[in-house]
């Protein structure tokens, strides 16, 4: 059976500040749903109350209907959720190898760390950055460092992962390639995966849902088609004149 | 015919050399006079205060100001064990181990929660804390310390070196295998970035408990042979925060969270302060001595003596640590 992760009705507030107000949202391995909204709308918030990084005010969160919102964040990856950060956030001391070994010893099923580095490098190559994985990860440019992000969230062999704008400033060419990596990953390894994304193209490539937010609600799910079309969405999105003009 | 194979286990360079030069101290001081033993144990007493504040501060960046306080529990648990329960000074020095690591325990659960400067502000508050309320402690003798029986204690020179030997050897063994293997992974990752450590499966908050009920162990076990060794326990002398810049500056010094770091800079610290100690000149100006050498260090090479050596000569990365 595959693995089935719950929200329901999350909201967390900041002091006065509602950031999510009332969000549910089913994600399942095996399965993309895209998270898109305007700047602000409450998007990264919400995927660190699913990450256990942060505890909603009030709300769920399950998996496989066993609750997880009280837990923290690092058992949170260990029962099966994996995020990664808008701004990525290597380890620069250690080798990029090192920096998926952790992964794999803690989130993963390597607690030696031998076999934990072996399964870097296999994870390294899976994501192409085997030729980095003895550079300092304090050395590697701003794509490099997302796909390290990336790669450490595949090596804790979670089934669901949370993913934080990784395809944010590629270049068209080298977003066609991220796109096709991570079809081609996702169908070998079969994970679900949330996409926050600012980047349309991928958001519609790869989702099978998508779920648009503003102002911490939910405003529109659908398919992409569906999404696009949605009168709400345009105007988030795009302010009310334009949604209401004639055609 | 096959030989048997034999192999040693496999340390690193480092802590066989320092496990040589421990097991060199522990032959030779039988034939030292008595007071260059006594030197040396005073030597090994700052030499496992560094050790220990280095699993915390050196290790994780938890900049534990107020160390002092476990040693001055381990300390006072020897008096008072001493004095109430007749207990022999090596179950002494035990009871101050276990009574350093039962505080840092209690006070990790709740300090450990905060970052950075909060983390040493609050670390500060507790040794500032721990004087008073030993200060108006009944049992305690109202703050007027516990002296031990002189009669009774003698001046087992040897007796002293070898525990604080074996406090130290404990330490570099432990100080080992936090930096190596898994656990050593998992504690560079909260030192690099305690969030991402977490979202990567690290669970941050026992793995940092840990290391700290270690050093505080290490550090109430050396406060309980301070004790011991200086006939009695006195509230502002096993909780003056000087100890905790002494073991501050050494590490700094040494080089944090290495293994060999800790040890260098006591000697140099301690040397100095010694040092200073005894030309006329300087009289009064020896905690100066080690703040110009904490100043120097700090503006020269950051990183300490290890990390600086590390850095500059590449082929030591491998032996060095």
């Amino acid at each position: 059976m595959s693995v089935r992760v719950v929200a329901a009705d999350v909201h967390k507030s900041f002091g006065g500040v509602h950031a999510v107000r009332g969000l549910s949202l089913d994600l399942e391995e095996g399965r993309v749903v895209g998270l898109i909204g305007p700047n602000g709308s409450g998007k990264t918030t919400f995927l660190g109350v699913l990450s256990g990084a942060l505890k909603p005010t009030s709300g769920t969160v399950t998996i496989d209907g066993r609750r997880i919102d009280r837990l923290s964040a690092d058992k949170v990856v260990r029962r099966g959720i994996a995020r990664t950060h808008q701004i990525p956030r290597p380890f620069p001391e250690m080798t990029v190898r090192e920096n998926v070994g952790v992964a794999a010893m803690f989130g993963g099923q390597h607690r030696d760390p031998q076999d934990a580095l072996k399964e870097a490098n296999r994870v390294l190559s899976l994501v192409g950055l085997e030729a980095s994985a003895d550079r300092s990860a304090g050395v590697l440019t701003a794509q490099e460092r997302k796909r390290l992000e990336f790669a450490r969230a595949i090596a804790t062999r979670a089934k669901v992962l949370l993913l934080d704008e990784i395809f944010a400033g590629l270049s068209p060419d080298e977003l066609r390639a991220a796109i096709g990596l991570f079809q081609k990953l996702q169908q070998e390894l079969g994970f679900g995966a949330l996409i926050v994304e600012h980047v349309m193209r991928a958001v519609f490539a790869l989702s099978d849902r998508v779920v648009v937010i503003d102002e911490g609600r939910k405003i529109a799910e659908g398919t992409p088609l569906d999404v696009v079309r949605d009168s709400a969405v345009i105007e988030a999105y795009l302010g009310v004149d334009e949604a209401h003009a004639p055609p | 015919m096959r030989l048997p194979r034999f192999s040693l286990p496999q340390f690193s360079p480092t802590f066989y050399g320092l496990g040589l030069v421990l097991v060199v101290l522990a032959i030779i001081a039988p034939a030292l006079p008595i007071l260059s033993l006594r030197f040396l144990t005073n030597l090994l007493i700052y030499t496992a205060l560094a050790y220990s504040i280095n699993l915390i501060t050196g290790l994780t960046g938890y900049v534990s100001f107020g160390h002092v306080v476990f040693m001055g529990a381990g300390g006072y648990a020897l008096g008072y064990g001493a004095s109430a329960f007749n207990l022999p000074p090596l179950a002494g020095v035990a009871l101050g181990g276990a009574a350093g690591l039962v505080l840092a325990l209690g006070i990790g659960i709740v300090t450990l929660r905060f970052r950075g400067v909060y983390f040493a502000i609050s670390s500060l508050v507790t040794a500032l804390a721990a004087l008073q309320i030993v200060l108006v402690t009944p049992v305690l003798n109202d703050g007027r310390g516990i002296g031990l029986d002189v009669e009774k204690v003698g001046y087992p020179a040897r007796s002293w070196f070898y525990t604080i030997w074996l406090i130290v050897s404990a330490a570099v063994v432990v100080t080992y295998f936090a930096t190596h293997g898994r656990i050593g992974y998992g504690i560079r990752a909260i030192k690099s970035d305690e969030d991402a450590a977490r979202a990567l499966g690290i669970d941050a908050t026992r793995l940092k408990l840990y290391v700290f009920m270690l050093s505080g162990l290490f550090a109430g076990a050396s406060g309980a042979v301070f004790v011991w060794s200086t006939f009695g326990v006195y509230p502002t002398v096993v909780f003056d925060l000087t100890f905790s810049l002494f073991m501050l500056a050494m590490i700094i010094v040494g080089g944090m969270g290495t293994n060999v770091g800790p040890f260098l800079g006591a000697v140099i610290v301690y040397v100095s302060y010694w040092y200073a100690l005894t030309v006329p000149s300087l009289l009064g100006l020896a905690f100066a001595a080690i703040g110009v050498i904490v100043i120097l260090v700090a503006l020269l090479i950051p990183e300490g003596i290890v990390g600086t050596m590390r850095r500059h000569f590449p082929g030591l990365r491998r032996i060095l640590e």
